[in-house]
């Protein structure tokens, strides 16, 4: 047992601090959200008990220190690939398609979305492939340098195949941005990356575009499916879909649109919006509390990325630094993805708003991801007390 | 192994820094777009959930009420308690659950509207958890895969449910359930009734002080129809549907085009349904302003609704109720005396025969029910149902004949019994004169009913020649000739009166040209009572026949009780044809109806002697097979179907000045002796005695009426010369 006063320099009260903002904001906008009645649940209750659950993930990642969290990457990343598997093979009544996706498990009593834990395995397994390759490969060459990037495209590819299959285009779109946020500082050269990523970019406009022009060429030879257009149409031009795949945005627009500049005050809803307590939590903040509390929790997210990239410069242990990164890239795609599309600048993907979304699943894998940077002060400093002084 | 590491650090806090203004960027994004929404659209976004739906709801208003020609209340509206429920637009299953238990606890509520399925639907609603339980886990998992729809899926669950399972629901929940019908069975924002039989006081003055915790109910006023007269002349003034019924199920797109709700009541049948327009009124037209929710924000009304309109008939209704217990009284005797096994009905019909309104429609059917005699109300039979009405025809053939020029007016013809080649040796005579041969005038035929005459008149008609015991060659269109004569006086064609479902009698159906010997005795083509009463008329007014019409006028409606509003329409007497006889050729039989009644030889002047009204008419009597409604009884006991006379009397008076017609129809009055046939005399006698009596005493009212007020106007000048006096 470490005394109090050796433990009270090692716990990042900062980080605290944000997520215990997080958390009120999270439960008066799902008791906000669960007066429409859509369900019967306390969501409340029950995210307070995620919530709970997220801090004992936290008390026990602590423990491990950069070394510990290394050697366990590949073995996490094995067990999330098993149960992304698993979940194939699984009967209905076992994992059964919700909203036409098969990405839960459903147990009495439990029910749990894997693809939520694996984006941190990922985080850490990506970590731990550019460590092992900065070692072996001292000298940055350009050779290296691609080796590099196909190792970490080829980690990143098979959880990615596996969601994709679900489907569950949201998730593998977050596989993808903690990809692209780890080999943006990974210190792969400009050489490559600059290509790299401007043939994304292009290859992004180029399916746009087809979407909008020639849907029926993208159908016959990627077989996407019809909806995922419906997506981005609903998306550009909800008002035309408004009675279908447009429903969503334009309800979601009234809500925060309305809400003006001050907001209409908690309770003081005039939307009715399904699923308003997952991933539409956003709307209601931003109707009840508007501008002002639409920014402020904006703020909040930012202030976490702040707090978490000032951490990212201060360490002095490399696999914190790409830890980092890759919780960043994680939390800033949820966030701007499901706030971007309540106010319809992204296309809607079934996303939650990190810790404020209500839903166990998600709040967990969070709660795991923050525990990263928990354990980061937490050993970090004690290694700190005990080498350098 | 430092060296990388230094190189590290040059690099990694760069790209750090960068990804960090990357997200700085995004959110900056976040924020930018929000200020567009929120700030910039957001009044917009407001206005967009303020819009506010306009919601027309048309509120009924009561019918027209119906008069007599007196102003006396036919048809009343009575107010009664009700308690309606408006739903609001978007309301939801439970909402309006709650309201009806709430409901179901203040007011007694009838569950024999229930039925099967609606307790099946309601007891899923009450067992959410037993419902689930009804399907398999097998068929949950295929309804999640979308192999089952929602829809199957509850339709298992609807066939599923045992009688065991409804037992389960209990009286109070079926009166909730009864209550729940109703609100859901109405339009959205448009009150629908809950219950507007027996509310009692207790009810209504608990579900008005309740109203708070009671959203969409509300305890107003309905109407009901209220009948001055009871069942009198009830067949005629017809029905109309009650709100549940709602419109008639043939006539609904017909109603909905006219902007009807399916729950309005409308006039199902003969003067309710005929002058529907009139009588509906003007709904109250109400326009709702509500938000997306549904929520009234504000009501407008956009047309201020009025009751229907009034109608006032020509029916006279002392007159009817006068006459309608002669009949009763004759019918009543007559069964009671005996001898009259078949008899059960008797008709009046009296009209004004220079304009057609009908003053009387007044018939009566005897029926014996669980034992115990009925006299029920058959006024409709006047125009619904047709006789063989025997030689009150006659008058028409006799101007049959004078338009075909066959005879000519006081042409003589002999009356002799007719015997053909071929009929047996039997003959047709006339009732007088069975055995010898006279010379008779058209005049004395008419008087005497002469059977003979009129065989003659259709016998020239047709070019034939009587020989005795020869060959009757007689040409085929005489029947068809006869029949179109017969049509200008109303017999056999439309009468045109104001009401549905007139029926214009059968023809007989052979073909023989032989019958039109019987036609012309009125013997073979069936008439109903209004086309004799219209027939008649035409004589009476010297050839014009009037469309009968048993509404007067049309008025406003006005707030006072039993007073008329300004006149919207008159119904104007209408001459639908003028027969193509000569004045005098019309003179000429009513000369002989005349002397049917007033001479010593007619058939009716026994009853009619006396009269001070100068009455003229003529006296019918057919034989016939029985074809009532016990025909049926006779054929199945494999009796023969026994032979029976109608008997029949028109007429009309005064003779020089007519004012009022009248029909008599007396169906299967006789056996036997149908010669002494006396019912449709005495009936039509004291019929006439009645209308004069009336006429009598309603002038004498007048009279007194004056006086009175000439009284107090003396008694007025009287005062004020006082006053002056004082002065």
């Amino acid at each position: 047992m470490t005394s109090p006063n050796k433990n009270s320099s090692r716990i990042d009260y900062g980080l605290i601090l944000i997520l215990l903002m997080m958390f009120i904001t999270s439960c008066i906008a799902i008791y906000s959200a669960q007066t429409t009645g859509q369900y019967d649940s306390n969501f409340v209750l029950k995210q307070v008990l995620y919530y709970m659950v997220g801090i004992g993930i936290i008390l026990v990642v602590v423990r491990f220190d950069s070394e510990q969290l290394m050697g366990m990457a590949w073995y996490l990343y094995g067990l999330g690939i098993v149960l992304l598997m698993l979940l194939i093979v699984s009967p209905p009544s076992i994992a059964p398609r919700i909203n036409g996706a098969k990405s839960w498990f459903q147990l009495p009593g439990l029910s749990l979305q894997p693809s939520e834990f694996i984006k941190v395995f990922l985080i850490l397994t990506l970590a731990r492939v550019l460590i092992v390759h900065h070692q072996k490969n001292p000298v940055k060459t350009i050779r290296s340098d691609m080796w590099l990037l196909i190792k970490l495209g080829l980690v990143t590819l098979f959880p990615l195949l596996l969601v994709m299959q679900q489907p569950d285009l949201g998730t593998s779109l977050v596989f993808l941005s903690i990809l692209l946020g780890m080999i943006f500082v990974s210190g792969i050269t400009w050489k490559i990356l600059l290509p790299l990523f401007s043939s994304a970019a292009a290859l992004t406009a180029g399916i746009f575009y087809m979407v909008l022009w020639h849907p029926l060429l993208l159908e016959k030879y990627l077989g996407v499916k019809q909806y995922q257009f419906g997506r981005i149409y609903s998306w550009l031009d909800p008002y035309t879909y408004e009675s279908s795949t447009g429903f969503h945005l334009t309800r979601s627009l009234l809500a925060i649109g309305s809400g003006q500049t001050m907001g209409k005050g908690f309770g003081y809803r005039e939307v009715y919006l399904p699923e308003s307590h997952t991933d539409f939590i956003f709307s209601i903040i931003g109707e009840e509390y508007g501008f002002i509390g639409a920014s402020i929790v904006v703020s909040l997210f930012f202030l976490l990325v702040y707090h978490i990239t000032k951490l990212a410069l201060g360490t002095k242990v490399p696999y914190y630094t790409y830890m980092c990164a890759g919780v960043i890239a994680m939390i800033t795609f949820h966030a701007f993805q499901n706030i971007g599309m309540t106010i319809g600048l992204l296309p809607i993907t079934g996303i939650p708003l990190p810790f404020i979304s209500y839903g166990g699943s998600s709040l967990m894998g969070n709660m795991f991801a923050i525990s990263l940077i928990f354990s980061m002060t937490f050993n970090e400093r004690q290694y700190m007390f005990s080498s350098d002084r | 192994m430092k060296k990388t590491k230094r190189k590290k650090k040059t690099h990694v806090p760069f790209r750090m820094n960068m990804m960090f203004f990357v997200v700085f960027l995004l959110f900056s994004i976040l924020i930018f777009r929000l200020g567009i929404v929120q700030i910039v659209q957001g009044e917009d976004y407001q206005r967009k959930i303020e819009r506010t739906e306009d919601v027309t709801v048309n509120a009924s208003v009561p019918r027209g009420k119906i008069f007599d020609r007196n102003v006396q209340v036919v048809v009343d509206n009575v107010p009664q308690n009700a308690i309606t429920y408006t739903r609001k637009k978007g309301a939801s299953q439970e909402e309006m659950l709650k309201t009806a238990e709430k409901l179901a606890k203040l007011i007694d509520k009838e569950t024999d509207q229930v039925t099967e399925r609606d307790k099946k639907d309601f007891w899923i609603l009450k067992n959410e958890e037993k419902a689930k339980e009804k399907i398999t886990d097998k068929e949950w998992q295929k309804a999640q895969e979308n192999e089952i729809s929602s829809k199957e899926l509850y339709q298992m669950q609807i066939d599923r449910i045992t009688e065991k399972d409804l037992k389960t629901l209990t009286e109070e929940d079926l009166e909730v359930l009864a209550i729940y019908r109703e609100f859901t069975s109405g339009y959205a924002m448009t009150p629908q009734v809950v219950k507007n039989k027996n509310v009692t006081e207790e009810e209504y003055a608990i579900v008005s002080e309740n109203l708070a915790s009671l959203p969409g109910v509300n305890t107003t006023t309905d109407w009901d129809r209220s009948y001055a007269y009871d069942n009198t002349l009830k067949t005629v003034l017809g029905n109309i549907s009650s709100s549940r019924e709602g419109l008639p199920k043939e006539m609904v797109d017909f109603y909905l085009s006219r902007d009807y709700s399916r729950n309005d009541r409308v006039g199902k049948s003969y003067i309710e349904y005929q002058y529907e327009e009139v009588l509906r009124g003007q709904k109250t037209k109400v326009k709702n302003l509500t938000d997306k929710s549904g929520n009234v924000l504000d009501s407008q009304v956009v047309r201020e609704g009025q009751r229907g309109n009034d109608l006032v008939l020509t029916i006279d209704m002392d007159l009817q109720l006068a006459v309608e217990k002669i009949i009763e009284e004759e019918l009543g005797k007559a069964k009671s005396r005996g001898g009259h096994p078949l008899l059960d009905r008797i008709f009046v019909t009296m009209m004004d025969p220079n304009t057609g309104e009908i003053l009387a429609l007044a018939g009566k059917q005897y029926e014996v029910k669980n034992g115990k005699a009925e006299m029920n109300d058959f006024a409709l039979g006047n125009l619904t149902t047709s006789y063989t009405m025997g030689s009150v025809v006659k008058g028409a053939t006799v101007l049959t004949g004078y338009m075909t020029g066959a005879i000519h007016p006081g042409e003589s013809l002999v009356d002799q019994p007719l015997k053909f080649a071929g009929s047996g040796g039997k003959s047709k005579s006339s009732w007088f004169n069975r055995g010898g041969a006279m010379s008779i005038s058209d005049t004395y035929a008419l008087m005497r009913s002469s059977n003979v005459y009129m065989m003659k008149t259709a016998m020239r008609i047709g070019g034939a020649k009587y020989r005795p015991n020869g060959p009757l060659k007689i040409s085929p269109d005489t029947l068809p000739t006869m029949r179109r004569y017969f049509g200008q006086f109303g017999l056999g064609v439309r009468t045109g009166i104001d009401l549905p479902n007139e029926q214009i009698g059968f023809q007989g159906e052979l073909t023989q040209p032989g019958l039109a010997l019987d036609f012309s005795i009125g013997q073979f083509d069936t008439y109903t009572p209004l086309q004799l009463a219209q027939y008649v008329s035409t004589i009476a007014n010297g050839g014009y026949r009037m469309e009968p019409h048993i509404v007067k006028e049309i008025r406003q409606p006005i707030a006072e009780n039993g007073k008329l509003g300004p006149v919207v329409e008159e119904i104007k007497p209408e001459v639908l044809n003028r027969i193509d006889a000569t004045p005098a050729q019309v003179k000429r039989v009513q000369q002989g109806f005349r002397m049917v009644m007033q001479s010593s030889q007619g058939t009716a002047q026994k009853y009619f002697r006396g009269a001070p009204y100068n009455p003229a008419g003529k006296t019918g009597t057919a034989e016939g097979l029985y074809d009532g409604p016990q025909r049926e009884k006779y054929i199945e006991r494999g009796q023969e179907v026994p032979m029976t006379w109608n008997v029949t009397l028109v007429g009309y008076a005064p003779h020089d000045n007519p004012e009022v017609a009248f029909s008599v129809v007396v169906p299967w009055a006789y056996q036997r002796g149908a010669n002494s046939a006396s019912i449709n005399n005495i009936v039509g006698r004291k019929a006439l005695d009645k209308y004069f009596e009336l006429k009598a005493e309603r002038a004498q009212e007048e009279k007194s009426d004056v006086v009175i007020e000439k009284d107090i106007r003396a008694k007025d000048e009287a005062d004020n010369k006082e006053d002056t006096d004082n002065q």
